[in-house]
């Protein structure tokens, strides 16, 4: 398949490019995984998260602030991953039971709270400016990209593949007329749930990666409202529905906002107006053309 | 003495949240489409007030009002460039357009944000005061600044309702948010009640802007943060609900100067945060909420 | 004429062979010595927060420093070239930068930020990327500390300006000198931002500010989110104290104009980075009339001979002028820069040898850094005859030095509407 063919590209460039580009593109790769993780929520369930960072923010500052107390680095993945999870469950149960804007209201809620949390407790966190982390998975620049690359490439399969499957079908069909599917016999409120867990689950893993990788958190780079955004933006520009639209659009997107970092502080601006610009007049993204092509039924 | 000073407080900020949400309810209740601009309305109707003010030298008054017009402009901007095209597209499905109006007033607000700190930095700017010098209010030492502020915020609340409830275009405004459909039939132009709408958005989330860098200073990075506080009480007070939304404003805003005076500065946004939880879970349609 | 057939018969073919040879390698030798510039540059990355007030002055200043040096000359006849990273006031966005500057653009040193958590989040990285780094305006105590307890590790980075301790003892002893003799205080409230400078610093406070004759009657730490400062002003007010001493970098404007609005009778002395620099006139519409600051260095007052002249050509060029850590970035390119000459080149283990022996007159005074066995190691040294700061205070949309007595211009002058403390 092609998607195999890009994989063994992305893996044999670390013997050309520089340490600091292969940077890029690992945090490009984590990246990816946050949109085909939120993809599957939207895409699928048609729940709307507008606050996919709450998800990613309780696994990157669990992890951060475990690794801080001298603890080793698998616990404090797992220890992340975990906290995202119940994160997602605490959110869901009750925001699955709202319809509409309701539900992405509840979700960007859940984003300043945990944003305020971790102002508050500035002495834990770092609050705004950040918190650094002592034990990184590697310092070697390689090493970090084939861990991310093989990362997301071993979450797309999963994604994908749930996406494909019976539950993913199913998922489908609450997400765009969930009466119907109720009408059908399926739990729709118990596979959404699922989905969601699904998506903390993936989410707070690759947040506590992307920290342990990183070096440092801080609200502005892991939590904050635009890097939701740029997470959206990624999974719609790729194209929704389509999971691996999200790592392409993603990985996209990072990669066009470093080329235009010389334009300083207006590089949010000319990203973010080509992003709305994609979504005015290509609401269907990337590969959402393509794919949509040979799956209407 | 506190308890003066808090009721005071607590109004002059309550004002300005209404006048915030009045406007950014009545766009929901008129269109049903939330927007997640006003932030950044009033963060350009600040910034280019403070610059007519200070550096054009225009002074106060006339600073103040050109900012309220670049607030307006904005809305415009907003509506013609992000909000209208994507009600309009047809490649969009319907149950979606909600969900990309959202996402594009979020990004739409971002490059906002991002274009005003690029030409005015970081830096929180403030208007001077409209009027300088301090009363004294029952021993508590309060600046006429604040007292006029809030009174202005009033005013213009009370002139919005005399235009919705006692004009001919205040009704069809009011109509066209219970019933568009049955307004066209009869044959009213909707598109001039939503430009109608999106200007008194504008002058309402512009003034209101202009009125806090007043007060208290407006800076780039308070610009989410404003979002987030009137998307709150217009969620709280009920979507659609002007009333709602006024009452609303001054339960946020005597709940975070309370929490600010009583408990701790630092704890300031929590508990309206909390409320808001509490609302969406058990009463989703806010206050006075229709829709 | 020179007739080279009797020369040959003479001296012999291979002698003219020979000194041929050597007169043209000489020759080329001699053009390769006079070719300008022929060597790349030597690069210094510099970090800072272009959208900050204090954070601008970083990259400004550094400009100049470069564009200094290489008037006169450059460094080991190669020339100074400044590389600009804009960090956004987050440590995430340093640390990447600080990896681009090392990795990338391959810089011999770099100067980062006035913002602790930022220098602290470098820190690690210095020491993994063997990258010689000083921060001009941070000011945690731990960065120092750091080197000290890790010496093998974190012995490049190095700390540019005052650490928070010190800031904060040379606060105490203005208001030993001045407020408390002159203005006859007795009490104060300490007044600062929850950020990772101000703990050390409040830490000091609260020791020091006793001995210097003021009772401190509290201690507020206020969210650096802050917009609304009317409760603050108010709870301290209720507690009449003669002074508030303040801690302030990351919010400045907003806590100085409610100040005035509300008229709040009581002065703020401390710290207010922000206050450092003209610009913050304009931006409080000149309601910062009477705040007292400790900075770096004040318009018009030589602490050194060329404290006077840097203030004025910085004016010139950027019409504002700079914050405390403009002089202290100015200096600390041009340490760099006598370090990699001391050093004979930009070996990083050689420039850190280099730099533990500086002793450099610069803008802020004489530049000497603790050493392995001090307490804050490559810290700057405080003290008389080295570096101690000055106390500034605003007056009529100007900065006029109050303290130490010796370089003052001016007497402290209160605001009507200020009532304490009174002479």
């Amino acid at each position: 398949m092609i998607a195999l063919a890009i994989v063994l590209v992305a893996a044999v460039l670390p013997l050309w490019l520089s340490a600091y580009v292969l940077g890029v593109l690992t945090v490009a790769y984590y990246f990816g995984v946050f949109s085909m993780a939120w993809d599957l929520l939207f895409g699928f369930a048609g729940e709307v998260n507008f606050g996919p960072t709450f998800l990613i923010g309780l696994g990157a500052y669990t992890a951060a602030i475990l690794d801080n107390n001298g603890l080793p680095i698998p616990v404090c993945v797992l220890a992340g991953t975990i906290a995202a999870v119940i994160g997602g469950v605490l959110l869901a149960m009750p925001a699955l039971r709202l319809r509409g804007p309701y539900f992405g209201l509840v979700t960007l809620v859940a984003v300043l709270l945990l944003q305020n949390a971790i102002v508050i407790f500035a002495s834990v966190t770092g609050g705004e400016i950040g918190m650094t982390v002592p034990n990184l998975i590697s310092i070697d620049a390689r090493v970090n990209y084939w861990f991310a690359l093989g990362f997301m490439a071993i979450s797309a399969v999963i994604l994908f593949g749930l996406s494909r499957s019976a539950i993913g079908l199913i998922l489908q069909a609450s997400g765009q007329d969930a009466i119907e599917a109720a009408a059908l016999g399926f739990n729709v409120t118990k596979h959404k749930l699922a989905a969601f867990c699904i998506s903390a689950f993936f989410s707070g893993l690759a947040g506590a990666l992307l920290v342990l990788y990183m070096g440092a958190a801080s609200v502005g780079t892991i939590v904050d409202i635009s890097i939701g955004v740029q997470i959206i933006i990624g999974a719609v520009l790729g194209g929704r529905r389509t999971i691996l639209g999200g790592a392409l659009g993603a990985v996209f997107l990072i990669v066009a906002s470093e080329f235009l970092r010389p334009l300083g502080q207006l590089n949010t601006f000319v990203v973010s107006a080509i992003a709305l610009a994609v979504i005015i007049f290509f609401p269907g993204g990337m590969l959402g053309a393509v794919l949509r092509a040979g799956e209407r039924e | 003495m506190t308890g003066l000073q808090i009721l005071i407080d607590g109004f002059a900020i309550s004002a300005l949240y209404a006048l915030a949400a009045v406007g950014f309810t009545l766009i929901f209740g008129v269109s049903g489409f939330l927007n997640l601009a006003p932030g950044g309305i009033m963060l350009v109707a600040a910034l280019i007030g403070w610059w007519a003010a200070g550096t054009l030298g225009l002074g106060v008054y006339p600073g103040t009002l050109v900012g309220v017009l670049a607030g307006v402009a904005t809305a415009y901007l907003t509506y013609f460039l992000v909000v209208r095209p994507i009600q309009r597209s047809r490649k969009i499905p319907r149950e979606e357009t909600e969900i990309f109006v959202l996402t594009g007033t979020l990004l739409w607000g971002i490059m906002i944000q991002g274009a005003m700190a690029f030409i005015f930095s970081d830096n929180p700017v403030t208007m001077r005061p409209l009027i300088g010098g301090v009363a004294n209010i029952f021993g508590v030492r309060t600046p006429w600044n604040e007292i006029m502020i809030a009174a202005l915020c009033w005013i213009v609340i009370g002139l919005l309702w005399l235009l919705i409830n006692r004009t001919p275009v205040g009704k069809s405004m009011l109509a066209a948010s219970i019933n568009p459909r049955g307004l066209t039939l009869l044959g009213f132009d909707l598109s001039r009640i939503y430009l109608l709408v999106w200007s008194i958005y504008g002058v309402l989330a512009g003034g209101a802007g202009v009125l806090l860098a007043s007060f208290l200073g407006v800076g780039t990075a308070n610009a989410g943060q404003l979002t987030a506080s009137a998307f709150s009480i217009v969620v709280l007070g009920g979507l659609g609900s002007v009333t709602g939304s006024l009452i609303a404003a001054f339960v946020v805003g005597y709940l975070e100067t309370v929490t600010a005076y009583l408990i701790n500065p630092t704890l300031r946004p929590i508990p309206a945060l909390l409320l808001l939880v509490v609302v969406v879970y058990l009463r989703p349609q806010g206050l006075l909420g229709r829709r | 004429m020179f007739d080279v057939k009797k020369a040959s018969a003479r001296f012999g073919r291979r002698f003219f062979a020979r000194s041929g040879a050597a007169a043209a390698a000489l020759g080329l030798l001699a053009l390769a010595a006079s070719a300008p510039a022929a060597e790349p540059p030597i690069k210094i990355g510099v970090i800072g927060e272009a959208s900050a007030v204090a954070g601008a002055s970083i990259t400004k200043a550094a400009q100049m420093a470069a564009d200094d040096i290489n008037a006169h000359g450059g460094v080991l006849g190669r020339q100074v070239e400044v590389v600009i990273y804009d960090d956004h006031s987050s440590a995430a966005d340093a640390v990447r930068a600080f990896q681009r500057a090392a990795d990338e653009d391959k810089v011999s040193a770099v100067v980062a930020s006035y913002i602790s958590e930022v220098a602290l989040a470098i820190e690690p990285w210095s020491g993994r990327l063997k990258m010689p780094f000083i921060t001009p305006g941070a000011a945690s105590t731990d960065i120092s500390k750091h080197v000290h307890d890790d010496y093998a590790q974190y012995k490049y980075t190095f700390h540019g300006w005052m650490t928070s301790a010190f800031i904060a003892q040379s606060i105490c002893d203005f208001e030993h000198d001045m407020i408390v003799k002159d203005f006859h205080a007795k009490s104060t409230v300490v007044m600062s931002e929850d950020a990772a400078w101000t703990t050390p610093l409040d830490a000091q406070y609260l020791s020091c500010l006793p001995k210097a004759g003021l009772k401190v009657l509290d201690h507020i730490r206020f969210n650096p989110d802050t917009t609304d400062f009317t409760p603050i002003f108010n709870k301290i007010e209720g507690e009449h104290p003669d002074v508030i001493t303040t801690g302030i970098s990351h919010v400045g404007v907003q806590p100085t104009v409610q100040w005035h609005d509300q008229h709040v009778p009581i002065a703020m002395v401390g710290q207010s980075s922000q206050a450092t620099t003209s610009t913050f006139w304009k931006d409080t519409n000149g309601n910062a009339e009477g705040v007292i600051t400790a900075s770096a260095a004040a318009p018009g007052v030589a602490i050194t001979p060329t404290t006077v002249s840097f203030t004025e050509a910085y004016i010139k060029r950027f019409g504002d002028s700079p914050a405390y850590d403009g002089y202290t970035t100015y200096d600390d390119i041009h340490i760099i820069a006598d370090a990699i000459k001391r050093a004979g080149g930009t070996d990083p283990d050689k420039m850190v040898d280099a730099m533990e022996k500086t002793n450099y007159v610069g803008t802020i005074g004489t530049v000497q850094f603790y050493g392995k066995s001090d307490e804050y190691t490559h810290a700057i040294k405080y003290g008389p005859g080295l570096v101690t700061g000055v106390v500034l205070q605003w007056q009529n949309g100007k900065q006029v030095t109050v303290w130490p007595r010796d370089k003052a211009n001016a007497k402290i002058q209160f605001p009507t509407f200020i009532k304490s403390p009174h002479a």
